[in-house]
């Protein structure tokens, strides 16, 4: 059993390719350019759930202006270094 | 490999570039500390992944297509001919992996391809690939604080995999159509890179708009200052010492070119380092030019912005850029002159863009990079008029016209017009901004949230300790 065309070094002068599973090459491009395009699609749905939670938090919270509030009085405080 | 001299000349080669590529990544190390200093602390995460993101997302983009893309549009296709065959460059070639240079598998290859593109490929691939980073990351500094990451790693994809690598084939090539037709002559990448990530970055800020409290009810532009001006500039002394790995990987270390593969002169021999459309240099030129055009753009910079580190060392970029297009030709003092020149023009532009049509361009990278390097390429048309644009015969001359249509087609053509398109999409679908609430109190409100409520645990559990 052997995974690829390399059975000895001492006729690596007549070696191409040496990585393991040559002529799959097709095979491994379409799964790359697969997994390329599946990522964009998981991080724009990612992307769009985390946004849409800031948008919750904020408006729960009472809107972008009593974030802002909420984090001056916060550095105010220095509730952390206290 | 046989022959001891010509194995040492291939393995030269590989090795040369290999040194190319850490130095260049320098440039990405430099990029992402100068927009991480340039933002306000509610948006560092994500101005950082911003940027780090379009490494991977350009890497395999350019595996996939944007090297064959570099081989197969020289012709444009269908300018002057039609797509030309570059079997070493598709993904699914044996060229593209680990290779002895022997045992033909593939059509399309002879052997004589394989003992060259078996060495030569990886490094000459990634040499390329840092210049699309490069391209990307001049984009990403423009656009901080507002863009939605997802949109910009579309449009990183757009400049890093496509329109750049579709303009080194045009320009930026030995045989490229504008080479042999324009006379076009871009030596170290005013235009390829420069310009065309300028005009790349101006057409989504065209599409963008500015970051909220940049322009006043009447229009006057606010100053948002970098929240660490020492890291701004850090980043851009690493772009500088990236910069002379860029310069080096746009030369070819060498050729015979009067040998069999160039001009095939019968019994003579003339071994140099050449640029990229195989016109003798030397890396003593380069160099000399390099750091004379750097000082001229610093000096001209530190007298217009009055001693403003940011733009001063924005300006020593712009110097560089603005001669790199003439560079393997220029005297030093040229270099000097011209750098200055490019400097001047970078911050004039940037604030009469701004007052004008508010363009709020974060970081001056439209400036320093778009019409620093149009100003470089038109300049070079100029200053190198009537040199012969390639060694080989038939190819148009060096002229002021033929570098201001390379201009054009680099900033508006293969720039700012896909850049526009692809950004109105976006808009179109709601996703190339981030929602405006988020933008009012920071796109890194989650993490900063976490973060906060962290560090209160723990120091409420020290309080409970301590009695």
């Amino acid at each position: 059993m052997s995974t690829g065309l390399v059975d000895n070094w001492l006729n690596v002068d007549t070696f191409g390719a040496i990585y393991p599973f040559v002529g799959t090459e097709g095979f491994l491009a379409i799964v790359g350019i697969a997994l390329w395009i599946g990522w964009h699609i998981w991080q724009i749905k990612a992307e769009s759930t985390e946004f849409q939670q800031d948008l919750d938090n904020i408006r729960k919270q009472g809107g972008p202006g009593a974030v802002l509030d909420e984090e001056v009085s916060r550095e105010t405080k220095d509730v952390v270094g206290r | 490999m046989e022959d001891e001299l010509a194995s040492l000349v291939v393995i030269f080669t590989e090795f040369y570039y290999w040194i190319t590529i850490p130095l260049m990544f320098l440039i990405h190390v430099g990029f992402c500390m100068y927009e991480v200093g340039a933002s306000r602390y509610k948006y560092h995460t994500h101005t950082l992944m911003k940027n780090t993101m379009l490494i991977p997302l350009v890497t395999i983009t350019f595996f996939f297509f944007g090297w064959w893309i570099y081989f197969a549009f020289v012709n444009g296709p269908w300018i002057i001919g039609p797509l030309v065959d570059a079997p070493h460059a598709t993904p699914w070639s044996e060229m593209m992996g680990t290779h002895m240079g022997n045992a033909v598998q593939q059509d399309g290859l002879t052997v004589a391809d394989h003992g060259w593109w078996s060495r030569i490929n990886g490094v000459f691939w990634a040499a390329f690939l840092l210049f699309s980073w490069t391209a990307a990351s001049i984009v990403s500094g423009s656009v901080i604080e507002r863009i939605r990451p997802s949109a910009f790693w579309i449009l990183a994809i757009l400049i890093g995999s496509v329109t750049w690598i579709i303009d080194a084939a045009w320009g930026w090539s030995w045989n490229g159509w504008m080479v042999q037709k324009l006379g076009y002559h871009d030596a170290y990448a005013s235009g390829v890179i420069h310009a065309i990530a300028g005009g790349f970055a101006l057409g989504i800020l065209m599409v963008l708009g500015p970051r909220i409290g940049k322009f006043t009810a009447d229009g006057t532009p606010r100053n948002i200052n970098p929240h660490n001006p020492w890291l701004v500039t850090i980043g851009l002394f690493l772009i500088y010492t990236g910069f002379w790995g860029f310069y080096v990987a746009c030369n070819i270390p060498i050729i015979d070119v009067y040998g069999g593969l160039m001009l095939d002169v019968e019994g003579k021999s003339f071994f140099s380092a050449t640029n990229i459309y195989l016109q003798p240099t030397t890396l003593s030129a380069i160099t000399l030019n390099f750091l004379m055009s750097l000082s001229g753009g610093l000096l001209v910079a530190y007298m217009v912005s009055k001693g403003d580190p940011f733009w001063t060392y924005s300006g020593g970029l712009a110097g560089v850029i603005a001669a790199s297009a003439g560079n393997d030709l220029y005297h030093p003092i040229q270099a000097m002159l011209l750098g200055g020149c490019g400097a001047f023009v970078a911050y004039k532009m940037h604030y009469w863009v701004e007052n004008r049509f508010k363009i709020d361009d974060a970081v001056g990278a439209v400036a320093v990079h778009g019409y620093a390097g149009f100003f470089g390429v038109v300049v070079a048309g100029f200053m190198l008029w009537g040199y012969p644009s390639s060694p080989f015969e038939g190819y148009a001359t060096i002229s002021p016209w033929g570098q201001f249509i390379g201009a054009v087609i680099m900033f508006f053509v293969l720039g700012l017009i896909p850049a526009w398109i692809v950004a109105k999409i976006l808009h179109g679908m709601g996703v190339l901004r981030i929602p405006r609430e988020i933008e009012l109190v920071g796109l890194d409100i989650n993490h900063e949230s976490q973060r906060s409520t962290d560090a209160d645990e723990v120091a409420q559990a020290i309080r409970d300790e301590a009695g």
